[in-house]
């Protein structure tokens, strides 16, 4: 994990428990000329990820570090397989390429797969290197390919995740389309006004059930997706796309709605996703959608894009390792329009079973996992 | 319903040569005659919804049109949620950020940087609302996306699964030249598609270490089209009346390969 509240596991984890707050005055590229110059900026990386040119390649690099301490990659290199969700790329590196003449590294370094291959590389993976960008749905996309190259035996072990960068290319659009806030980021709060943009990386590694070793955090049972056909930047008005990237999850994973008892939602705190998405899931949950916490940690870390459902994805197996609901930072005062059990205020004391994950993002894109901790 | 396998029942391709493989030159290269990119007109398709679309996204619809007009199909063949939609490029969304870079576009064209508005497109256009999958890469993606789209429909996830991808360098030519050493030219603009149905074909990669014939007949014909190599490739096979095709894709190193059962082309009257 490299996050705004921490640089591993357990800093994330425990951040996201004691409801730390990982927004802040972005001081890496100047903000001045926008309506809004807070985000989830990662001050410090590790030395190791800075020998990387790209940010990007290093917030990856610096999310893998803290992975290869806790797994081993035990398998033949042409085995392992490499699978990132990112919504940005290299993005930043092609802003530098057209700024200087660094020759052309500079320039292939702004495609999108670049900061993948080049973590690939340095983690000595030959197998499959794939990068997804549906946009903020990459990263949960990311985690259910990876999967499904170990389900049809293609490789034995697969890092996957997702990362994206804090930079003024995003920041700077997000800012002209009036999506940032310029109060605190509140999903599901009465108040919401809008996101803050954050950045980060999550890697985990998976492997098929029976070649598993050491610890392991849970299961990936089922992953689905959609496409809204709608509109391209603002999800469908009934969230249909959104339904039907759930159905498709449970159905991959032989899993009933009523057997899910934690959602971790997109809740970006924009006023038309956390409305949309809120009728989504009560409509799944049925008469079960008051008493299942839902929660979002975008107040706590920013909206970190590619990295989002990644960061939640593993939020929701520690939950249910630890036995505790992260609060959703930043939401107060409920929302009539937004009317489920959103665990305000602190974190709660529960351990969940089975979890649902939820994404969407430009583009038309929906995204849902269905977890299981490792009990 | 789980399928025993897949095959390729359609094929659209659009390249800065022309429409379909009749208009590949013998040789590439030759042709190009020192030129560095050669173009592709942006579609001339009508509609108000089009008004704000980037060139990259009107060239994604009109490869799906090709598709259907140069298979007989209509375009509710493909509506809904059971068709699902690959799209794989290596470099299309360079152009809207460029722009976006170079503080020349408006506020709305932000979104328009995203590599998934492409697709998104698309979908609005065809009313595709199934399994949706978005990888970026060069040929050995489109083979990662073909074997997605081939184990989507082998699982029952969907019926259908349209694998496109758009590849477009002359707005970002500059950047394209100085990493010429990488990638040789002419770089062809490219926007090609396949839509995979039930068939006889296992979804599995093909043990392939180097560039299947295939590959190398689209390179030499067509020159560099990245992600639309594959696709281009499953092209030439059927008009060739090739019942199956081993198609592979090299990009960073790695070759990835796939073999697919082809659907015959429909008699032209």
């Amino acid at each position: 994990m490299a996050t705004p509240v921490g640089l591993d596991l357990d800093a994330f984890w425990s951040g996201l428990l004691a409801g730390a707050d990982g927004l802040s005055a972005v001081e890496r590229f100047p903000t001045a000329d926008l309506r809004v110059g807070r985000g989830g900026e990662i001050k410090k990386l590790p030395p190791a990820a800075l020998a990387f040119r790209s940010r990007a390649a290093a917030l990856l690099a610096a999310a893998a570090l803290d992975l290869t301490t806790r797994a081993q990659l035990e398998a033949a290199p042409e085995r392992i397989g490499l699978v990132v969700g990112t919504a940005l790329g290299g993005v930043e590196e092609l802003d530098h390429a057209l700024s200087d003449d660094d020759g052309a590294r500079r320039a292939l370094d702004g495609l999108y797969d670049s900061p993948a291959h080049a973590v690939a590389a340095w983690l000595g993976v030959r197998g499959p290197v794939l990068t997804v960008s549906s946009a903020c749905a990459s990263g949960a996309t990311a985690l259910g390919l990876g999967a499904d190259l170990l389900r049809e035996d293609a490789v034995d072990l697969v890092v996957a995740g997702g990362y994206d960068t804090l930079c003024r290319f995003v920041m700077r659009g997000f800012d002209a389309l009036r999506s940032l806030t310029r109060d605190r980021v509140r999903p599901f709060d009465r108040r919401r006004t809008g996101l803050l943009l954050g950045e980060g990386a999550g890697l985990v590694l998976l492997a098929r059930e029976r070649d598993a070793r050491g610890p392991r955090l849970g299961r990936l049972l089922g992953h689905g997706s959609a496409s809204d056909a709608s509109h391209i930047a603002a999800p469908d008005a009934e969230g249909r796309g959104l339904e039907a990237a759930i159905r498709a999850a449970l159905a991959a994973g032989d899993v009933d709605i009523g057997d899910i008892d934690f959602v971790s939602a997109h809740g970006t705190g924009t006023v038309l996703n956390d409305r949309i998405e809120t009728a989504v899931l009560r409509r799944m949950l049925g008469a079960r959608a008051s008493v299942v916490p839902v929660n979002s940690i975008k107040g706590a870390l920013g909206h970190t894009m590619g990295a989002a459902a990644t960061l939640e994805a593993v939020m929701c197996l520690l939950a249910a390792r630890d036995g505790w609901i992260p609060p959703t930072v930043g939401f107060e005062e409920p929302d009539p329009a937004c009317d489920l059990d959103y665990v305000p205020g602190a974190c709660r004391a529960i351990r969940p079973r089975r979890m649902l994950s939820t994404s969407l993002g430009f583009g038309g894109c929906n995204a849902a996992l269905v977890l299981e901790g490792a009990a | 319903m789980k399928q025993p396998g897949v095959r390729v029942e359609a094929v659209g391709l659009l390249t800065g040569w022309g429409p379909g493989v009749e208009a590949l030159p013998a040789e590439a290269r030759t042709a190009a005659a020192e030129r560095a990119v050669i173009p592709l007109a942006r579609p001339a398709l009508d509609g108000e919804r089009f008004r704000r679309a980037t060139r990259e996204c009107l060239l994604g619809v009109a490869a799906v049109q090709a598709m259907l007009e140069d298979a007989g199909l209509t375009r509710d063949t493909i509506r809904g949620e059971r068709t699902a939609l690959v799209f794989v490029t290596a470099a299309a969304y360079g152009a809207s950020n460029v722009e976006w870079l170079a503080g020349q576009a408006g506020t709305l064209h932000f979104p328009y940087t995203a590599p998934s508005v492409l697709p998104g497109e698309v979908a609005i256009e065809f009313g595709l609302t199934g399994p949706y999958v978005i990888l970026i890469g060069g040929p050995a993606a489109t083979v990662d996306g073909l074997w997605q789209a081939g184990r989507l429909v082998a699982d029952g996830q969907c019926d259908r699964a349209l694998v496109l991808a758009v590849e477009t360098f002359q707005e970002c030519a500059a950047l394209w030249t100085r990493a010429r050493w990488t990638l040789p030219q002419p770089l062809v603009e490219a926007t090609a598609c396949a839509l995979i149905g039930p068939g006889d074909s296992p979804v599995t990669y093909a043990p392939l270490a180097e560039a299947s014939s295939l590959a190398r007949a689209v390179e030499r014909r067509a020159g560099r089209t990245l992600a639309c190599a594959p696709l281009a490739a499953l092209a030439l096979a059927r008009a060739a009346g090739s019942a199956r095709a081993v198609v592979s894709g090299t990009w960073r190193g790695r070759t990835a390969a796939i073999e697919l059962a082809i659907a015959a082309q429909p008699a032209r009257v």
